[in-house]
């Protein structure tokens, strides 16, 4: 056996795998190359607020006021005490960071319950250069998801350890881990049961029956309900005044249209941006992931969890994500469900590129590295040349002074043409607009009785989006909305007729300010969704206070060295399943 | 199960996909923003008139000009794919070039083996509301495919001319802030109700009048009407928002409308109007003349008001808003309505307009007032 | 000993206002230094008796204010008594503290009587007395003059209003009664003054704007210092609003006589017009504008044609045109 053979016969180790993730992905976070993302901003505004006001969850700068038990903490809530020392922005980039890392040793760990170290540690390695993650991470800012999901993948090999081989020390740390997912990102964890736990729960059923005679199967689904039946209760506790925000005032607007539900067979461009994209040369392994996944029994659950994840990652194209999620399915957005659907398929891409390799060596080697290149790289090409990329970024600052001088902020402003860019204005003014960058907190009759997302964005909602902003605007004295800001000419006749006159230009002319005189100051809006401060209290400590147990139990509690088990070993082409199933 | 499974699974893909095809899996996306073609195979063939006008919108709705243009019978040689995107997009900042084609209902007039006639209601997304357009469109049969007869003959290019202009224009000039107190004090414009009248309409209750500057100075107002019921409390508050010229010049006179959508006049004990007027600056540039207002039925039955607005100074119009007050015999103002015109007013050039008139009130009205407010992109 | 002081005390506690230093006194007297009770007792018999005999001798003291104090003018307030003593000034926009010796007048600087107002002088040396004066504005140095309106349309009766308000060189508002006068002038018109007194600081009037159109200054003066504003008076509502019109190439011209109000000033440019025409073909209307006096606009139509014209609620003539 040559040098070359051992090395390619070896696991890659997992430090070796975070380094490649460091050097890959640090570079581009240091560079913040997020910034200019969908949803960056977002976090960055809803993390500011922590940063000011712990333990205040009522954020009086969106909406008119709005709950921010709305959405799960753990990320703001740990970029705003990064902020204390790096600023709000590389806090987020840290963050994002240490979601990032996080999510190779997830899928290294989740790998080794379906396949061997070796094919494991390729999982993690192509996981890093995935199209599907950044895509999420670079051009959705998708933090909560991305973390929550390298999270839960931490969590469900303690999972399979609980469930078939009742080790109590599993238990403890995948109970916390799983509430750590849920505090980052509630809707990765819910679907996370499905997608991931489920295919998990069968694998153990079936490792229980075939490798573990002594334990039985009514012990595997016993310890599973115990699991599962804690983290349900774990969650209730941790995310307890999101559930209470949710029943009081649950999310009642009519559905918003996203491009992700779009059948992606009659609009080419979302399914490059919804599938070319996010898979990239994983395409070229689909077949193998079918025809491999079927042959073993052991990662038929896996290949079951990936189809379905598939299946929703197409959004429109088909009708199984509506008929399964009913009114939901409107309030979604599908691409998370493709990140999965990667990180599912990930095993079985190791299996593939472990029997590349053992094949043709080097020329395999080359072969998987550029491919994954390619597709990390056609993803962040991407991020400039799609039609949905978030509008050019602007220079706001002039924005945000004029709002933070001469008293402008006793008064309500609005952005137009903005994109993302409303929450940067947000985050460091301190007036109040009536918009706001996040659907499900909105309460204003105005926002929720039209089908359409932000103000800033209404031209892309069409009809309904310019009748939500009109409604906005015809009401603009009840909320004290005297200043608009304008980044887009689109707008311009709607409010000359309105009433609003120009007053200021910034930018060489490439912003506009505009007001109406008769507009009043802006008062409190009546509301009874302010949470009362002992709701305050529990979400400023419990999320917060679950991850860093997290971390206390992984460092005090080490894992047992692995039990030997018989998992998915490559084979050659010539090799007969007999050879390989127990 | 090792060879089945995988066929299952892709069998179920491709069964979901096919229905997926179906309208169920179809869903609204973002406006104006190219979403491309269907993939190779999965676009419709214009097997019948309304397949292939149904695929021309749609390449028009994804602004996909270079499909639609080929995918058109031309009549007239000057017909070039770059006049063919003014006649959807609009020209010189009219409110078409702002606007997104959102949806369109179609339905066949007459139909042959060799030709169809299709009238299509055109639904647009605009910046001032939604706006239908009304288009016949005819459909000839060439080599098993319909194709759309384009025959709109383009706009030819006005020549370049030179208008004398001589406007007026108020500005504000504001003292120093060191000035002595009293001394910079300007008293608001003085404007008045000259009339007012509430009425329930299908939508809810209106209120609705006109109102005076009679002032030597331009004002910036609004009317903002709050309804009030017997036991004194506020039922609603709105304001004539785009239903009212804003700036009104010394002596103009405007129509205002106040609408209170879902609230009945029968609750309502009192109206209270506040007006507020400010000093803007303002020029009395472009004058826009309104000519051959007439009183009609259109093709659809509705009783409009329609003529033609004449831009008659040197400035092109973006967007003209008619905004129109409707008086019965005794002079009071029955309903105010407004529409705007969707092609921009080039100087000395004129556009026609036409607004509704509620049926039911068609017959009363005697005599009408209209107004014309603007949008000029280089002075908003 | 000890009894006599608790005495002397208990007695003289109420009136002297120092049980305090009574009840050192006494707990050094109940101390350990017992050998030395007499002499310390005596020596603090001494202390209290001559602290006492303070009192009383203050209680005497008398405070007497400036009997005509003026702002930004020294004065003085006399003191009786002796000793040294805390006073205090409380007045509008000022509160001091200094020690001063009684017996002797206590000076108060121009600077310290700045504002005009009430005054409290309070003197304190043991216990307290005080007097109150009152500090008049100095002479009057400016006017506030508010006039309004800033436009007025001509020939309305009671329609410009000014206000004066003398201050001296301290922005006090001077109350005393001062004869303000104010002149009205305008172009084409001989000026008009009319003299006012202040009442409580003010001085107004009230008056009819002219017949022309035009600036109308307003001088208000007071002792040689005045302030002058500018009231736009300007035309009212057009008058016998005339049209006249003629066939062109394009259709007709319709045009108004020089618009004017009914004491003959022409109305502002930008005044607008509406001329209607109606004709076979239906209503024409131009909103135009008045440039130089004059509205004018271009209409279409050949055949015979009704016009009319409007400037606000005012109506004008009736125009007809035959058929070109």
């Amino acid at each position: 056996m040559t040098s070359n053979e051992i090395y390619y016969s070896r696991p890659i180790p997992i430090l070796t795998i975070l380094l490649v993730a460091l050097a890959v992905h640090g570079p581009l976070l240091l560079m913040q190359l997020p910034s200019g993302s969908f949803d960056t901003n977002f976090h960055i505004f809803l993390a500011s607020h922590y940063a000011h006001h712990w333990f205040n969850p009522w954020n009086e700068k969106w909406f008119a006021g709005f709950s921010q038990t709305t959405y799960p903490p753990l990320t703001h809530q740990w970029i705003a005490l990064f902020s204390t020392v790096t600023g709000l922005k590389l806090g987020y980039m840290l963050v994002q960071l240490i979601g990032v890392l996080l999510l190779p040793v997830g899928v290294f760990r989740f790998a080794r319950i379906w396949v061997d170290d070796r094919a494991a540690s390729y999982a993690a390695l192509g996981s890093i250069f995935l199209g599907a993650l950044s895509f999420l991470v670079y051009e959705a800012g998708q933090l909560a998801t991305v973390t929550s999901a390298a999270l839960y993948l931490n969590a469900l090999p303690y999972f399979y350890e609980w469930a078939t081989e009742s080790s109590g020390r599993a238990l403890i740390k995948g109970v916390v881990l799983s509430l750590t997912a849920a505090a980052a990102h509630h809707v990765t964890l819910i679907f996370g049961v499905v997608f991931f736990a489920g295919p998990v729960f069968w694998i153990a059923c079936l490792d229980a029956r075939y490798e573990h005679r002594e334990r039985s199967l009514a012990g595997v689904i016993t310890r599973a309900l115990v699991f599962v039946v804690l983290v349900g209760i774990g969650v209730g506790i941790v995310l307890f005044p999101y559930w209470v925000t949710l029943i009081q005032h649950p999310i009642h607007q009519i559905p918003i249209p996203h491009d992700s539900r779009n059948n992606f067979l009659l609009n080419s461009i979302t399914g490059v941006n919804y599938f070319l994209i996010p898979y990239g040369a994983m395409i070229l392994a689909l077949p193998f992931i079918f025809l491999r996944g079927s042959a073993s029994p052991r990662l038929r659950p896996l290949l079951v969890g990936f189809w379905l994840s598939l299946i929703f990652g197409l959004g429109g194209t088909t009708p199984l994500p509506r008929w399964l999620l009913g009114r939901a399915y409107e309030i979604l957005t599908f691409e998370r469900f493709t990140l999965w659907a990667t990180l599912l398929a990930m095993p079985i891409v190791g299996l593939l590129a472990v029997q590349l390799l053992d094949r043709y060596r080097t020329k395999a080697a080359v072969g998987l590295a550029i491919a994954s290149v390619v597709t990390i790289g056609a993803a962040l090409a991407w991020i400039t040349a799609n039609p949905y990329r978030p509008a050019e970024t602007m220079d706001v600052n002039p924005v945000i002074s004029f709002l933070n001088r001469d008293g402008h902020d006793s008064y309500r402003y609005l952005t137009l043409g903005f994109g993302s860019q409303l929450a940067e204005v947000s985050t460091y003014t301190n007036a109040s607009s009536v918009d706001g960058d996040y659907n499900s907190a909105r309460l204003l009759p105005e926002m929720t009785q039209y089908g359409s997302a932000q103000l800033t964005n209404a031209k892309f909602y069409g009809t309904a989006g310019m009748a939500s902003l009109r409604a906005m605007l015809e009401h603009a004295n009840r909320y004290g909305l005297k200043y608009i800001f304008v980044h887009d000419s689109y707008y311009e006749p709607l409010l000359t007729f309105a009433g609003w006159r120009q007053i200021e230009s910034f930018d060489h002319g490439e912003i506009t300010a505009w007001s109406k005189d008769d507009v009043p100051p802006a008062h409190r809006i009546e509301t009874d969704a302010v949470p009362p401060a002992w709701m305050g209290l529990l979400w400023g400590t419990l999320p917060v206070g679950v991850s860093v147990l997290a971390m206390f139990l992984e460092l005090l509690l080490p894992g047992r060295r692995r039990a030997r088990r018989i998992i998915e070993t490559p084979v050659r082409i010539t090799d007969r399943e007999s050879h390989y199933v127990a | 199960m090792r060879r089945l499974l995988p066929i299952i699974l892709v069998a179920v893909t491709v069964l979901l996909m096919v229905i997926g095809l179906t309208s169920v899996g179809r869903s609204g996306g973002t406006v104006g923003i190219a979403s491309g073609s269907a993939l190779p195979g999965f676009s419709s063939n214009a097997n019948t008139p309304e397949q292939a006008l149904s695929n021309f919108l749609i390449d028009v709705q994804r602004r996909n000009w270079d499909r639609a243009f080929a995918s058109v019978e031309r009549t007239n040689d000057s017909v070039n794919e770059q006049s063919f995107i003014q006649e959807w997009t609009g020209t010189n900042g009219g409110l078409r070039t702002f606007s997104s084609l959102e949806s369109y209902d179609a339905r066949p007039l007459h139909a042959t083996d060799s030709e169809a006639q299709m009238r299509v209601r055109l639904h647009w997304s605009t910046p001032v509301g939604p706006m239908e357009d009304v288009r016949d469109f005819h459909l000839v049969h060439r080599a098993d495919q319909w194709k759309v007869v384009w025959d709109e003959v383009p706009v030819p290019n006005v020549p370049s001319q030179v208008i004398p202009v001589n406007y007026l224009r108020w500005d504000l000039v504001q003292g120093g802030a060191g000035e002595q107190w009293g001394s910079n004090n300007v008293d608001s414009p003085h404007v008045r109700i000259v009339s007012m009248n509430a009425v329930d309409s299908a939508e809810g209750a209106v209120v609705m009048g006109e109102i005076v500057n009679e002032d030597t100075i331009p004002a910036f107002v609004n009317v903002q009407a709050t309804l009030v019921d017997a036991a004194g409390s506020a039922i609603d508050d709105e304001s004539s928002f785009d239903k009212i010229l804003h700036v009104l010049l010394p002596k103009q006179v405007s129509p205002y409308r106040i609408d209170f959508p879902k609230v009945s006049l029968g609750k309502v004990k009192n109206v209270h109007i506040d007006v507020k007027a400010t000093l803007v600056p303002a020029s009395s540039d472009p004058v826009i003349g309104v000519m051959n207002q007439k009183l009609d039925t259109d093709a659809q039955g509705r009783a409009v008001l329609h003529g033609e607005l004449l831009n008659q100074s040197g400035e092109t119009v973006n967007v003209p808003h008619v905004i129109a007050s409707f008086y019965d015999n005794n002079g009071k103002v029955v309903w105010v309505s407004d529409g705007y015109v969707q092609r921009a007013l080039l100087p000395q050039e004129s556009e026609a307009f036409a607004v509704e008139i509620p049926k039911s009130l068609a017959g009363k009205v005697q005599n009408f007032h209209v107004v014309v407010n603007q949008y000029s992109m280089h002075n908003s | 000993m000890s009894s006599s002081i608790n005495t002397a005390c208990t007695t003289r506690k109420s009136r002297i206002g120092s049980e305090q230093w009574c009840r050192v006194l006494q707990a050094d007297v109940r101390g350990d230094v017992r050998q030395s009770v007499r002499r310390r007792g005596a020596l603090a018999f001494a202390i209290c008796a001559v602290f006492l005999a303070g009192m009383l001798y203050a209680q005497d003291t008398d405070l007497r204010a400036p009997s005509a104090a003026v702002a930004g003018t020294p004065a003085s307030i006399g003191t009786t008594g002796g000793g040294s003593a805390t006073f205090y000034l409380v007045g509008p926009s000022i509160a001091i503290e200094r020690a001063v010796q009684l017996g002797q007048d206590i000076p108060l600087t121009a600077k310290e009587l700045e504002s005009a107002g009430k005054y409290i002088a309070i003197v304190c040396a043991g216990n307290c007395r005080s007097v109150g004066f009152f500090v008049a504005p100095a002479k009057p140095v400016s006017l506030a003059f508010l006039v309004h309106p800033s436009r007025a349309p001509v020939g309305e009766s009671n329609v410009v209003s000014g206000v004066a308000l003398p201050f001296d060189e301290f922005h006090n508002l001077v109350l005393t009664p001062t004869s303000v006068d104010f002149q009205l002038t305008a172009a084409g018109a001989a000026p008009v003054s009319h003299r006012a007194s202040t009442q409580n600081g003010a001085a107004w009037f009230r008056t009819s704007s002219g017949r022309s159109a035009g600036n109308l200054q307003i001088t208000a003066s007071i002792n040689g210092v005045s302030t002058r504003r500018v009231v736009q008076q300007v035309a009212s509502d057009p008058c016998r609003l005339q049209i006249k019109g003629q066939r062109n190439a394009k259709g007709f011209v319709v045009e108004t006589e020089p618009v004017r109000d009914c004491t003959g000033n022409p109305v502002p440019d930008g005044t607008i017009v509406t001329f209607t025409a109606r004709d076979a073909q239906g209503t024409d209307t131009v909103d135009a504008p008045v440039k130089k006096g004059i509205a004018r606009a271009q209409m279409e139509g050949t055949g015979p044609v009704t016009i009319s014209a409007a400037s606000g609620v005012v109506m004008g003539n009736e125009l007809h045109l035959g058929a070109q």
